[in-house]
């Protein structure tokens, strides 16, 4: 994962060296006073700054950022760049820690190459690093920030983070209109997005008559789950929603199994990834999850990115983190493609953006109140034979 | 009933998974009264080793068992001779750090070996259940079990029997005599080191295959549920640490019962507390037993401290003070600030740990506790920053002595282990407690740092505003330290029976230290909040902690100007090597194991 953005440097260094090169050549050729940055206008790439965690407690973030990015990368040089300029990014290490995300902060916004930020993961980090942003009038495009107070922030905060008040009635729409279930237990991750999901999700499900019998919430590093599914079994519950990552909702998942739940389980899109298949093995059978996409969805922008993806990084399957920061990319690079390289100017463009092609929400336009996008797409899908497939619409027995 | 039932049994299962790494943590603690953080990341290396074989070579088990011990044994050794035997003639503080420098070392390297992201580690043994209660146990948790209450009856009967045991025993005992009577202590060091990484490794490789799941982030959640376990038990008593870790479980269990899930971690380190208290040698010390060594004193290095002449001092002071006004970049001066806020938690942590002998490993609460009641202060009842600011330092003052006080009447590493629990209590109340502290949506909107009406929002206020407050604390620290109450607070470190013996009320004299080092901490922590505007119940986690102590032990134990340098160091570091990307960290790591190999004492020295 780490080469990558090694091999990004070479290349980088090279387009400097040459327009170095180009430059000293034009000024002796022409012996004008040309100056170099009129020509960098030109042939320098314009700059993104990424704060995130690469190392520490939630690496694995970054480095599915990072083959997302670079993907998009490659799609958006093949058909002409910005207006003709290559894009590049900057990907400071934050170990999502406000310690350092305000500092990256200040790092990017005293930087004139760095024309947006993306970033950070978590919303401690995030949202420490807002109030600078705000300031100093850089836009911190945050794709991954669900909570919900991050584009509150100011209004150069912009997110296409799934709105958590647009998913969780999707699920819930599935678990107990389409699944049938009555009486849920919800386990959720003890994050803020877990705690936001859970309350818009017991809410949605209410509203549609059904029970939340229990609801229990778990820490990040918790392993071990056996004695929580025992209350949640007492509990008596028809269905089991996991508002979960994939690493900890496989190991829901084996463990419910293995304390003998046999109820139907029903996740957040979240847990999407090959991953929770690896981790999971046959406990994650017939488990039902609400994505945004799926890849034998006919949409060309998913067809576009799975083969991509798969093209890329020798047959591996995206996953939806791979996809945030995809689509994060496009995104920025249609903002640029109107906005230019001007700060302020890029922030007035996100109201402008119409209509982007993305994988999580289709076509896709900002909410200007909000700063956020609505309506993600919606695929109903259960795993079957170790794989995603979409749901048949058969009701569990 | 039938429930309590299974609770019981899953109690005794994931206890089941505590004691494979308590056990190693109580070895090497018998021998070398060391509490070794690099456990954890031996257990890292024996899944990812066991995964290599799995999933790689595709070695049956016992070939894969034979491989994670070999590998993780030699990694044990590689440790022991490297790392920690250089440092045996060192102070006793020094192999504690190192441990935790060689820990970040491990981790970066297997990440950067196998990329952070989680993986599959398939279990080699048939899958087949057996019905217990409601649930099922499968073969690997009988293995496990073997495996815990195997090596701690051979290691029971080693140490007991056979003629390296007795020398193991006698290096615990008394490392000097065993040397004069002829034991190899070296050797005895490494046959312990080696076993304790073999069974670490192969612990990892276990519970790496019951979870179906490794990844890199493993390593520090085993260490604290093995050091909790093993300190429940009696440090150093390996069959002790396998009773423990089965209570452990089991205490866990009942809480998730009877409370929620939320709430289980705060049973663990209850648990610990209360046995501290209560039996501070473990449940099974015998009333015959010896009390631990006194760590006090020689837990902390003798040393000249480096004499700054005061007018370095001033220039330094001025040349920061006046650093705004000259062209650097305002990432150069936020990165300070993160600099001076740290420093005000090191000059907190460099009194209580430093001057006093109480090592804080739960020193993170303090800062969440400020920040919390400024937040909450300035937000719903509006007070002034400033004021609310004060009042968080003088909470975290109050609350943080009354909470800190039952481990007054510890010594040594258990202060260390009980103020650790500590702070992940505090944090799991803030989690939990969500009517006042907004639970894990955690606050927003917090009001920028202010002054007299004034905001403060550019980074060159903000730098002045943390800058003086720093200096202001450090004055009043180093005016502490000259007083009659730095002199009893020193001599409290260096023999408390002494201390006791000239009258000096030990509880008192710890309280006075928490409450000045609770006020500065809390004020860091409300500064803090104001800056980022918004915290929840990570931002101030257990890394941070380690991080202070670090920072408190590079600058020079008890040392003013070494806490402020320290920070200084480890802020600017990670900064410095950023440069090089994801290998920043196991560069920081090396430096540090440096800095503690050839400065044991600290930049600075000791005071």
């Amino acid at each position: 994962m780490s080469w990558d953005f090694l091999q990004m440097e070479p290349y980088m260094s090279n387009v400097s060296r040459r327009t170095v090169v180009k430059g000293s050549l034009a000024a002796i050729v022409t012996g004008a006073a040309m100056s170099r940055a009129a020509l960098a206008q030109s042939s320098e790439p314009i700059m993104l700054g990424v704060s995130g965690p690469l190392t520490g407690p939630n690496a694995q973030y970054g480095t599915q950022w990072k083959q997302g990015f670079d993907l998009a990368l490659d799609e958006i040089h093949a058909t002409g760049g910005i207006n003709g300029r290559k894009l590049a990014y900057s990907f400071e290490d934050s170990q999502s820690d406000p310690r350092q995300s305000v500092a990256i902060a200040q790092k990017f916004v005293s930087d004139p190459n760095i024309v947006m930020e993306l970033g950070d993961f978590s919303s401690p980090a995030s949202m420490a690093a807002s109030p600078i942003y705000q300031r100093a009038g850089l836009v911190q495009f945050g794709f991954t920030n669900s909570h919900p107070d991050f584009t509150k922030g100011g209004d150069f905060m912009w997110s296409t983070s799934v709105s958590q008040a647009d998913e969780q009635p999707l699920l819930a729409l599935y678990a107990v209109k389409h699944l049938g279930l009555k009486k849920l237990a919800v386990l959720h991750l003890n994050t803020d997005w877990g705690r936001t999901s859970r309350d818009y999700f017991v809410k949605a499900a209410k509203d549609l008559g059904a029970e939340v019998v229990i609801t229990e919430g778990y820490i990040a590093e918790e392993r071990d789950f056996r004695s929580t599914l025992v209350r949640v079994r007492d509990a008596n519950p028809d269905g089991l929603i996991m508002i979960s990552y994939y690493s900890d909702g496989a190991l829901i998942a084996r463990q419910a199994r293995q304390v003998g739940l046999k109820q139907t389980i029903c996740a957040a899109s979240s847990v999407y990834s090959p991953k929770f298949l690896e981790l999971g093995g046959e406990a994650v059978e017939d488990v039902h999850l609400g994505t945004r996409y799926f890849p034998e969805d006919p949409r060309p922008e998913v067809q576009k990115f799975v083969s991509g993806f798969k093209a890329k990084y020798n047959g591996q399957e995206p996953d939806a983190f791979n996809a945030y920061s995809y689509d994060a990319m496009n995104v920025a690079a249609a903002v640029l493609k109107i906005g230019g390289t001007d700060r302020r100017a890029i922030r007035d463009a996100f109201a402008k953006v119409h209509d982007v092609s993305t994988v999580i929400f289709g076509p896709a336009t900002f909410d200007v109140e909000s700063r956020r996008v609505k309506g993600a797409m919606n695929a109903e899908l259960v795993v079957r034979k170790g794989q995603f497939t979409l749901w048949d619409g058969k009701q569990p027995t | 009933m039938s429930s309590w039932l299974d609770y019981t049994i899953n109690g005794l299962i994931v206890g089941n998974v505590y004691a494979l790494v308590a056990v190693g943590l109580a070895l090497i603690f018998g021998v070398s009264r060391l509490i070794n953080f690099a456990q954890g990341s031996i257990y890292l290396v024996g899944a990812y080793v066991g995964w290599v074989a799995v999933v790689q070579l595709r070695t049956p088990l016992v070939i894969t068992i034979i491989l994670v011990a070999a590998i993780s044994a030699l990694v044990g050794l590689i440790i022991e001779r490297f790392g920690l035997r250089p440092l045996q003639n060192s102070v006793r503080i020094a192999p504690l750090l190192a441990t935790i420098g060689i820990s970040f070392v491990l981790d970066q390297i297997v990440m950067l070996t196998f990329s952070p992201n989680p993986r599959a580690l398939p279990s080699q043994l048939p899958d087949i259940r057996f019905q217990i209660g409601a649930g099922t146990i499968g073969p690997l948790d009988i293995l496990i079990a073997g495996v815990g209450v195997t090596s701690a009856l051979l290691l029971f009967v080693f140490l007991r029997y056979t003629k390296l045991g007795w020398a193991v025993r006698a290096t615990a005992q008394d490392r000097d005599a065993a040397m004069q009577m002829g034991v190899d202590v070296n050797r005895v060091n490494q046959a312990v080191f080696g076993i304790a990484a073999a069974l670490g490794g192969l612990s990892g490789m276990l519970v790496g295959m019951y979870y179906n799941q490794i990844d890199t982030a493993m390593s520090l959640q085993a260490t604290l549920k093995g050091v909790v376990a093993e300190v429940v038990g009696g440090a150093g008593n390996v069959p002790g640490a396998v009773v423990g870790s089965l209570l452990l479980g089991l205490v866990e269990s009942y809480g998730v019962a009877v409370f929620g899930t939320s709430y289980r971690n705060l049973f663990a380190f209850l648990l610990l507390i209360v046995v501290l208290v209560l039996r501070p040698n473990g449940l099974f010390a015998s009333a015959k037993q010896a009390p631990p060594e006194p760590l006090t004193g020689t837990f902390i290095a003798p040393s000249r401290p480096v004499r700054i002449p005061r007018w370095a001092l001033l220039t330094a002071v001025g040349a920061f003070a006046l650093l705004p006004l000259l062209p650097v970049s305002s990432y150069v001066l936020q990165t300070l600030i993160n600099a001076w806020l740290l420093g005000m938690l090191a000059l907190s942590l460099t009194l209580v740990a430093g001057t006093v002998g109480q090592v804080s490993l739960g020193h993170a609460a303090l800062l969440a506790i400020g920040a919390y009641t400024s937040a909450l202060l300035s937000l719903d009842f509006s007070f002034p920053v400033g004021i609310a600011i004060i009042c968080g330092g003088l909470m975290s003052a109050v609350l943080g002595t009354l909470l800190i006080s039952p481990s007054f009447r510890l010594r040594g590493h258990y202060v260390s282990i009980a103020t650790l629990a500590i702070g992940e209590i505090i944090s799991l109340i803030i989690l939990n407690w969500e009517s006042v502290t907004r639970g894990p949506i955690g606050i927003s909107g917090i009001p920028p740092l202010s002054l007299f009406g004034h905001e403060l929002v550019s980074v060159a206020q903000v730098y002045w505003f943390s800058f003086a407050v720093m200096v202001l604390l450090a004055l009043l620290q180093v005016r502490l330290l000259g007083s009659h109450l730095g002199r009893s607070f020193r001599a409290i470190r260096d023999d408390d029976v002494a201390a006791r013996a000239y009258g000096l009320s030990l509880n008192r004299y710890k309280a006075l230290a928490f409450i000045f080092g609770g006020f500065a901490a809390g004020v860091s922590g409300g500064i803090a909040a104001h800056l980022y505007s918004y915290i929840n119940h990570e931002t101030f986690n257990t890394q941070q902690s380690i991080l202070a102590l670090t920072v408190v032990i590079l600058g020079g134990l008890g040392n003013v100007a070494g806490a402020i340098a320290g920070s200084v160091a480890l802020v600017g570091l990670p900064e410095v090597f950023r440069i090089a990307a994801e290998y920043r960290i196991l560069i920081y790591g090396i430096v540090l194991l440096l800095l503690v190999r050839f400065r044991p004492q600290g930049l600075l020295g000791t005071i």
